[in-house]
């Protein structure tokens, strides 16, 4: 699959021939930095007044590497489909050279970073459970009702680091029937129908 | 079983015949069950044509007298030489006793259920659903191509239900299937002590 560059696109990434290998080299390590981090316009200012150049052309450079690299990561594009796609830049033989290559060694890396952007529901991380006898409470005493206390740990969406906690209850029966039901959600794996579809859908 | 005064001295009027006769004393008694166990308030509930000649204020303390009692048997789990015991020494005639006491044990396991239901309880996992889907692609990433399961907990705080959804992978899921089934041993060893 080719990438598509528009021509807004080209135009900032124009500015890239126009310096020093090296210099590119040290766009390509920001841009990923900017990727992890999120950008900082004190870098763009101190590159733009090393190399003599509006800020603004700096900026646009950087970003079109960075949108070059999340679009190329994002299609999972191959080696052969990246450098046709660069072709249409017009640079360089070992300009082309050097995108790849910055291509190669991060596009699994970008791609982590973009799945933590899409993914916005709870995910199961954790469950810890304790079984109970409940004695008595306020209203009633001489009480024997067995309890099981789940406390479901969930990562929450965007930051995949917040840990959110629900603590539930349930009895023994009901337990059961989870278990059951459970069980035969992951039987619906091993079913022929989605084996066929898993296998084909590549 | 400990009884304030005022409750002793309502349910004294309760067992005196001549004040609550034949008819109204097995009334204000089933005035009394009904009232604890339906779930609305009702402010007539004591306008029963057996109560209506008693002197109201009578009335009510020995209606309030009376739920009181039942309440706190049910609370303590006492059983019927109990609550047999505690009616004579508040001057109830054998009969009334046996009454009474048919009718508590009727009523006492609802009794019992009420009671327990009131508290703050974590929610209480009732159901679970569960979906097997594909991710193919999404915004931002493509050519994901990834099973994953929707699960949704069906919970219920108070009457209130609750879903508590989340995703998983099957690894993910096998690791919470296990989890259940050690805590489901558990109660099982539990069980046979």
């Amino acid at each position: 699959m080719l990438l598509v560059l528009s021509e807004e696109h080209k135009e900032h990434l124009s500015f890239l021939p126009k310096v020093d290998v090296a210099v590119v080299a040290e766009f390509g390590r920001i841009a990923l930095e900017f990727l992890r981090r999120g950008t900082s316009r004190k870098i763009y200012e101190g590159a733009a007044r090393k190399l003599c150049v509006p800020v603004e052309m700096v900026q646009h450079g950087v970003e079109g590497l960075m949108f070059l690299m999340t679009e190329s990561s994002k299609h999972m594009i191959s080696e052969v489909d990246f450098l046709d796609s660069v072709l249409v830049l017009g640079f360089g033989e070992e300009l082309n050279q050097i995108l790849l290559q910055l291509y190669l060694q991060h596009h699994s890396q970008i791609r982590s970073v973009l799945t933590l952007l899409s993914s916005n529901m709870p995910a199961y991380h954790n469950v810890e459970w304790r079984l109970d006898v409940q004695l008595a409470s306020r209203s009633i005493r001489h009480q024997a009702i067995p309890m099981l206390t789940l406390r479901l740990l969930l990562t929450r969406g965007r930051d995949g680091s917040t840990d959110h906690s629900r603590v539930l209850q349930t009895d023994p029966s009901t337990l059961l029937h989870l278990i059951s039901t459970l069980e035969a959600a992951l039987a619906a794996m091993k079913t022929s129908h989605t084996r066929r579809i898993l296998r084909n859908i590549k | 079983m400990e009884l304030s005064e005022s409750v002793q001295r309502g349910l004294q009027s309760l067992a005196d015949p001549s004040v609550f006769d034949q008819t109204s004393f097995p009334a204000l008694l089933d005035v009394s069950f009904r009232s604890l166990l339906s779930s609305h308030a009702d402010s007539g509930v004591l306008d029963q044509s057996e109560l209506k000649q008693l002197d109201q204020i009578l009335l009510k303390q020995s209606h309030t007298a009376a739920t009181t009692f039942i309440l706190e048997a049910v609370k303590q789990n006492a059983d019927k030489s109990t609550v047999s015991s505690c009616l004579e020494e508040l001057t109830f005639s054998a009969e009334r006793i046996e009454i009474f006491c048919s009718t508590y044990q009727k009523h006492k396991k609802e009794l019992e259920h009420l009671l327990a239901s009131i508290g703050r309880q974590p929610p209480h996992v009732n159901d679970v659903s569960w979906r097997l889907q594909y991710h193919m692609k999404n915004g931002q990433v493509d050519k994901v191509n990834e099973p994953f399961y929707l699960i949704s907990l069906n919970a219920e705080s108070k009457g209130i239900p609750e879903d508590i959804n989340f995703t998983c992978t099957m690894e993910q899921l096998q690791d919470l299937v296990g989890k259940l089934k050690d805590a489901a041993k558990s109660v099982e060893k539990a069980s046979q002590m």
